[in-house]
């Protein structure tokens, strides 16, 4: 059992990693046995774009959940990864699995071009500067419209091959396996980053930066980790989406889609990882299940974001937890 | 001259739209500490209500100051919805960030619904075209520079010589003194963004006056007071002004010589080098307080 003294204390490393692993196994199966169950490519593509999102928001919940840096430009991340991939195979003829790759480190360097002037600011200020910098990425990509196909995006972008085997056949089997590949992958990264010593000192940084500094931690170091490693396999993510959906448009850097992604992250509860995974799923299935509305879903779903807040600011996680220690009968620190 | 003419005139007109924008949002920073995503829709939404006061017969000179009462209120009630009743949490920047982006593509998606997607155009301050030098302006272009620093003028004298802008003031100062020497702290936070929405809303006719209207047409301009703030530092009603006339004769500057697709590179390439070196922003302190 857990160190009475530690039970309380809502950071990385409470729970035991045996028990984590076996949890994440669980949840890994799961969701590798969904296909048996959803044989329709529609059913397919709704699970695929579930765990793209699932990736990008959980990615989101490091840099905005535990390192409380309010990143508005993550979405950016997300875009820079869909163009670089596009450019990559269709402009320089890259082999698309290295394009996937070198998308998510292109989004890494971008996190870094961001970070830097952001090392000095706070709060609103990262906020401004980080929303600015999303919006003149777009800008970017839309004047530079011979190269980028500007705002009528780029279509036909190569997708994935395997030995001559196109993904998208036996109802997208091939990309749901990739889907969920990345999305384990990006989740063992993250939770391996903030259960280790420069995970904790991500979140020493966030809750009392003046301590953390004077302790040792330095600011700009983790800062940089934070900012690069969330934008990794998001840059991924976004390589994935174009070679699925095959082409890319501006879209991508849109407000509506950046909302939607941070009301995951803010609807699972910040600060867990999961929270941001499992709210991915439960607002992409939602949003589907809502399809009939048409033009009322958009003011639905805002509806929702904002009654969620209202009513639950700790978001899903929070509420299992809340459940939990009532039915457990202990005390926990609400989040 | 010619050049020079050019840029002075785009600068001015630029300038005094991204100042009307920039003046709200930092009111409402200033005085509620919280940053209003909904500006850009307000906006719009100030713009479709002075069109369809116009379209019902009124004159514009009755229409666009009921529109922008309307959407005061409209910014009083979304504030008493989606602000007030988070005040006090921890995380109160973030959750108001998405509380208010989701309530700006509620009414965003709203105004869609409503009007519909057909560009309208508003009618002109002022009709007619004129020669300044070598170069043609419209007349409602010249009225906007002119009317800006006027209304700009008037919210100064207003927070500073008025009883009730001395209270927003000592709000945005210090919100518990205010409250224990017995302001109504909850009223002023829905005062402060009404006048913001009323703001937004002019900025919305000057520029529905000159240009289409569509129900996404707060988004750019949202997006230019968010680096005019960030140039000029929130925390003062003073700075933004300043800033967005700066930007805006830098952007007429840039687009004259560099190209118009150039611009915003250029525009956020001086604005991190700008924060390298004064992360508050040029004209302002790190402290909140209002002008």
């Amino acid at each position: 059992m857990m160190d009475p003294i530690k039970r309380n204390v809502r950071a990385p490393g409470r729970t035991p990693w045996q028990r984590e692993a076996a949890g994440f196994m669980l949840g890994f199966a799961v969701l590798a046995l969904l296909p048996f169950v959803f044989a329709d490519s529609y059913s397919r593509h709704i699970l695929i774009m579930a765990f793209i999102y699932a990736i990008v928001a959980s990615n989101w919940d490091l840099s905005l959940g535990y390192g409380g840096v309010f990143n508005f430009g993550h979405l950016a991340l997300f875009g820079i990864g869909v163009y670089a991939y596009a450019l990559l195979t269709k402009l320089a003829g890259l082999d698309p699995w290295l394009a996937l790759v070198a998308s998510g480190v292109v989004a890494t360097l971008a996190a870094v071009i961001v970070t830097i002037p952001i090392l000095r600011l706070k709060g609103i200020y990262i906020i401004l500067v980080t929303f600015g910098f999303a919006q003149l990425v777009m800008q970017v990509i839309i004047s530079q419209s011979e190269l980028t196909g500007g705002t009528q995006g780029i279509v036909r972008i190569p997708g994935l091959y395997l030995f001559d085997h196109n993904m998208v056949r036996d109802a997208k089997i091939g990309y749901f396996g990739i889907a969920l590949g990345l999305l384990a992958a990006s989740t063992i990264f993250l939770r391996m980053l903030v259960r280790s010593r420069t995970g904790a000192s991500i979140v020493a940084l966030r809750d009392n930066e003046e301590y953390a500094i004077s302790r040792g931690v330095s600011l700009v170091r983790q800062r940089l980790i934070t900012l690069a490693a969330s934008a990794f396999f998001t840059g991924i993510a976004g390589a994935f989406y174009a070679a699925y959906q095959r082409n890319a448009s501006i879209d991508v850097f849109g407000m509506s889609l950046a909302t939607i992604v941070l009301s995951m992250v803010l609807l699972g509860g910040t600060g867990t990882i999961y929270g941001a995974i499992i709210a991915s799923f439960v607002l992409t299935f939602f949003g589907e299940a809502m399809a009939d509305f048409g033009a009322w879903r958009p003011m639905i779903t805002a509806v929702l974001i904002i009654v969620v807040m209202l009513v639950y600011p700790s978001g899903l996680v929070g509420m299992i937890q809340a459940a939990w220690a009532g039915l457990t009968g202990r005390l926990k620190r609400p989040a | 001259m010619g050049a020079l003419a050019e840029i002075l005139f785009g600068g001015l007109f630029q300038g005094s739209l991204y100042a009307m924008m920039a003046v709200g949002l930092a009111l409402v920073w200033t005085t509620i500490g919280v940053f209003n995503f909904s500006h850009g829709v307000f906006m719009m939404l100030g713009a479709y209500f002075a069109w369809q006061l116009v379209e019902v017969g009124l004159h514009p000179a009755a229409a666009f100051p009921l529109a922008v009462l309307a959407t005061a209120g409209v910014g009083w009630l979304l504030q008493a919805a989606v602000v007030r009743p988070l005040i006090g949490r921890a995380n109160l920047v973030l959750v108001v960030v998405i509380t208010t982006l989701a309530a700006g593509s509620l009414i965003e998606n709203g105004v869609l619904e409503i009007w519909g997607p057909r560009s309208k155009q508003l009618p002109p301050l002022v009709d007619g075209n004129t020669m300044i030098g070598s170069i043609g302006v419209s007349l409602h272009q010249i009225a906007i520079i002119v009317v800006t620093p006027l209304i700009l003028g008037a919210l100064w004298m207003f927070l500073t010589r008025t009883r009730l802008g001395l209270a927003l003031r000592a709000v945005a100062q210090n919100e518990d003194a205010s409250q224990l020497v017995g302001l109504n702290v909850t009223a002023l936070y829905g005062l402060a963004f009404a006048i913001a929405a009323g703001l937004a809303c002019l900025a919305g006719i000057f520029m529905g006056g000159y240009r289409f209207m569509s129900p996404v047409m707060g988004a750019d301009p949202l997006l230019k007071a968010l680096i005019v703030v960030v140039f000029g530092g929130i925390s003062s009603i003073s700075g933004p002004i300043f800033a967005a006339y700066l930007i805006g004769f830098f952007e007429a500057a840039c687009s004259y010589y560099f190209g118009l697709y150039w611009t915003p590179a250029l525009l956020f390439a001086v604005l991190i080098l700008t924060l390298m070196v004064r992360p508050e922003g040029i004209f302002s302190s790190r402290g909140r307080g209002l002008a």
